[in-house]
């Protein structure tokens, strides 16, 4: 039996090469910043195909933005945690 | 004079004149070579012209035909023409004829194979226990004692003559032939051919053995004596001579295969251990199992895909229903828009595990998940628009293999380890697990008589939905889930699990899903691995952990790949030997490089047997259309120079020697010791090196530290 619709990794892939002329214009550190966004979307791989959309690279375009609140949520931890840190820091210093 | 005797079938086939011949063995070990008669009816129907037309047509041949009513899978009760003749041979030369006269008709039980016929005729099963009385040339009476489904069926003492040869004989001529009988021993030197020749006919005729069992007897033993020997009959059945399929090469399961010439015996069993598919893992007792539920006889199923036995199941289950089985198939796909298909044309659920190294992780599979939906939601072609409708064709045909399946399997887990049934039930387990296999795959199969491609769908979308609502389950019971791939789910919950952790877990996937959950096991770690291509991409089936009494589970490793050398893949199991000692792997890494730093001086000093550093590549097109002359194809080239003949989808056995690629053992002195530190290298670091980076997804920590170019401004010049 033949599959007659493109897995999701091909798709994804297409999508990606078709970006090339996209990539190709940006600066060295924007594009490694780019491949970063679209590996990130590769974890979800099931969840996309889940999403079952006539596009699917939308579904990944959300599991980006998905990876990156995570990112922006460690980051808010950590930089809480630090505050915190220096608080206590500003705290022992002062008395 | 007639006899009744108590006995075994063991086989069926036709003679060149047509005539159905019965091999059974009695209760006091006789052989009997028995006539049968066995009529065939085939069923035709179509338009009211062309039927008429055929009629008159047969009936100008003494052909005898009836109006009869028969159901139909999908139409239910229909009017069909029935057309009788005395035996299966020349039922087959009148359905050809009439198919190549009347192309428009449609034909049912036309090409059964003869197994099926039997079993449906008089419900004797091959390898069943039987009653049968005979004039001594002629079966007068057989009916059943056993069912094929009865968890110990009785069988027959069997007489096995193994041959061996001492190498591959395609690469150099043998010397001589290994054979065992019992407790007997033989070597038979091939020069002089005359005594060889003698030598073999006189061992066949003392052991009258029931089965040869070869290596390359396909392949070059067979053709060998036939060249040498032409007069000499390997049969037990003197009215037959050796049957010989041709070499061929083909695709299937996304992989270009090649199945050697095959030479089948009559009235004994011809099986080579080199040129059968599923035989190195079950045996003759496992190709005996499959015989057993399936009627195709034992040098088939030895040697072809279970997909053909499944065929042959739901043929009999029809036969025995009186359902007609289609020639060739009839339901189309039906039509539907893009998305429907979109939504539809998917497999199972794969998730992209999380890469990482992770201790006390369960593992918990759905018990066949396939059949077992299948049965439970009655998926069958012609319920599919009838969910409600009375069990399928299909899901009767699998309700007893997998009842007999589970049987066998607890069976297995209440026996003492050192039982010396194990190896058997094991095999027959596993040989009907592969008939499960591939039960489902067969729905969507173009040629699949009862097949259509919308059941199929119908069962990975099911799939897909057990596995998340196991995913749910876990997640409420506080599990993180680490990874999903089609019928199993890896779980891990932070500060460690035992297994009365995950029983509840069972427990609720069981009531929730109403299929059968197995904890196939606690690793005491486990680890995902990325993609080789890309470190942030996980992948779906590279994995290796050691479950908590020291077994370990290996996937997309090389060890596991056919074209791995031996030594190579022995110092990747050393490593996994050396980890599995430790709570957490990342412990003994370096004890693993001390190994692996031996190894390799071990090679250096050629110290390493050559034997061990043979390498197997699988040709995947002809040798003449490879562009570059890369090692398969030069190896391709060497053994197309001594006369063999080399066709895609052959294993090519070779080594790197420093002249490049040679397919005879070198000395250890000409190995490319180089080319083979590399291999060894990769493989050691396939496992390693991740567990000595830290874990790279999901996050990339690496990427956030890329330093931003700096385009500090132009200084402004002054006066501006």
């Amino acid at each position: 039996m033949g599959r007659t619709v493109p897995t999701l990794t091909r798709q994804l892939n297409e999508t990606e090469a078709a970006l090339q002329g996209f990539r190709r214009a940006l600066r060295r550190s924007d594009q490694l910043l780019l491949d970063a966004l679209l590996a990130s979307a590769r974890p979800h791989l099931a969840a996309i195909t889940a999403s079952e959309m006539l596009l699917p690279f939308e579904a990944a375009l959300l599991a980006m933005l998905l990876e990156q609140s995570r990112r922006v949520m460690l980051l808010e931890q950590e930089v809480q945690h630090l505050q915190q840190e220096i608080a206590l820091l500003r705290r022992n210093h002062e008395g | 004079m007639k006899v009744e005797c108590l006995g075994w079938l063991m086989d069926v086939y036709l003679r060149p004149d047509g005539t159905p011949m019965l091999w059974l063995i009695d209760q006091t070990g006789k052989r009997w070579l028995l006539r049968m008669h066995l009529p065939v009816t085939f069923y035709v129907t179509g338009g009211r012209a062309d039927l008429r037309q055929a009629w008159r047509y047969l009936s100008s041949r003494s052909v005898s035909c009836e109006r009869q009513d028969r159901k139909d899978l999908f139409r239910g009760q229909c009017p069909v023409m029935a057309v009788t003749l005395p035996d299966p041979a020349s039922a087959q030369a009148v359905y050809h004829d009439l198919r190549r006269n009347f192309p428009l008709l449609d034909y049912y039980d036309a090409d059964l194979p003869l197994g099926v016929r039997l079993a449906g005729h008089t419900g004797v099963h091959l390898l069943g226990q039987c009653r049968f009385t005979t004039d001594g040339e002629q079966i007068l009476m057989l009916s059943p004692l056993d069912s094929p489904w009865d968890l110990d069926p009785s069988a027959p003492s069997l007489r096995i003559l193994e041959v061996e040869l001492p190498d591959d004989p395609h690469l150099s001529p043998p010397a001589w032939l290994d054979l065992r009988f019992q407790t007997f021993r033989y070597r038979l030197s091939l020069e002089p051919l005359r005594a060889f020749g003698a030598n073999l006919r006189a061992l066949l005729s003392r052991f009258d053995p029931d089965v040869i069992l070869t290596d390359y007897g396909d392949t070059w033993l067979f053709p060998f004596l036939q060249k040498v020997f032409p007069e000499f009959n390997l049969n037990r059945d003197p009215g037959m001579a050796v049957a010989v399929r041709p070499a061929r090469t083909l695709f299937a399961y996304g992989q270009v295969l090649y199945r050697g010439e095959q030479a089948f015996l009559f009235g004994r069993w011809h099986i080579d251990r080199r040129n059968a598919a599923l035989f190195g893992e079950i045996g003759l007792e496992g190709a005996m199992e499959l015989a057993r539920v399936t009627q195709l006889g034992v040098q088939e199923t030895a040697r072809k895909s279970p997909g053909a036995g499944i065929t042959a199941m739901q043929m009999l289950t029809a036969l025995q229903e009186g359902v007609l089985i289609p020639a060739v198939k009839q339901q189309a796909e039906s039509p539907r828009t893009l998305s429907d298909l979109i939504r539809a044309d998917r497999g199972g659920m794969i998730y992209q595990p999380l890469v990482g190294v992770y201790r006390h992780v369960a593992e918990i599979d759905f018990a066949s998940m396939y059949p077992s939906i299948m049965v439970q939601a009655n998926i069958s072609p012609e319920t599919l628009a009838h969910p409600d409708a009375p069990p399928g064709l299909i899901p009767r045909t699998l309700t007893p293999l997998l009842r007999k399946r589970l049987a066998l399997k607890q069976r297995l887990q209440t026996l003492d380890p050192r039982d010396e049934r194990i190896a058997g039930l094991k095999a027959r387990q596993s040989a009907l697990k592969w008939l499960l296999v591939v039960c489902f795959g067969y729905l969507g199969y173009k040629n699949a008589r009862f097949g259509k491609v919308e059941s199929h769908e119908k069962v990975t979308a099911l799939s897909r939905e057990l596995l998340l609502q196991a995913k749910e389950l876990a997640e409420e019971q506080g599990f993180t889930v680490l990874h999903m791939y089609v019928d199993s789910l890896f779980v891990h919950r932070e500060g460690g699990l035992c297994r009365e952790d995950v029983a509840p877990l069972l427990e609720a996937i069981q009531a929730r899903t109403s299929i059968g959950v197995t904890l196939e096991g606690i690793y005491r770690w486990l680890v995902f691995l990325p993609s080789r291509q890309d470190g942030r991409t996980p992948v779906p089936n590279r994995y290796f952990g050691v479950f908590e009494d020291g077994t370990l589970k290996v996937r997309g490793l090389a060890l596991r790949r056919h074209d791995t050398c031996a030594f190579a893949a022995s110092v990747q199991g050393e490593i996994l030997r050396i980890l599995a000692q430790a709570e957490d792997p990342r412990e003994r890494v370096a004890d693993a490089r001390v190994l692996v730093q031996r190894e390799l001086q071990r090679l250096s000093r050629g110290q390493i047997p050559p034997a061990v550093l043979k390498v197997a590549v699988k040709l995947s097109r002809a040798p003449e259309s490879f562009r570059k002359p890369g090692p398969a194809a030069q190896a391709a080239r060497l053994l197309a120079e001594r006369g063999v003949a080399v066709r895609a989808g052959m294993r090519l056995h070779f080594w790197f020697t420093r002249q490049g690629v040679s397919v005879d053992m070198p000395a250890p002195s000409m190995v490319d010791v180089d080319r083979y530190a590399r291999l060894v290298q990769r493989a050691a670091e396939e496992i390693l090196q991740p567990l000595e980076s830290p874990p790279p997804v999901p996050f990339q920590p690496r990427l956030l530290f890329v330093p931003l170019p700096v385009h500090p401004l132009a200084p402004i010049p002054e006066g501006q």
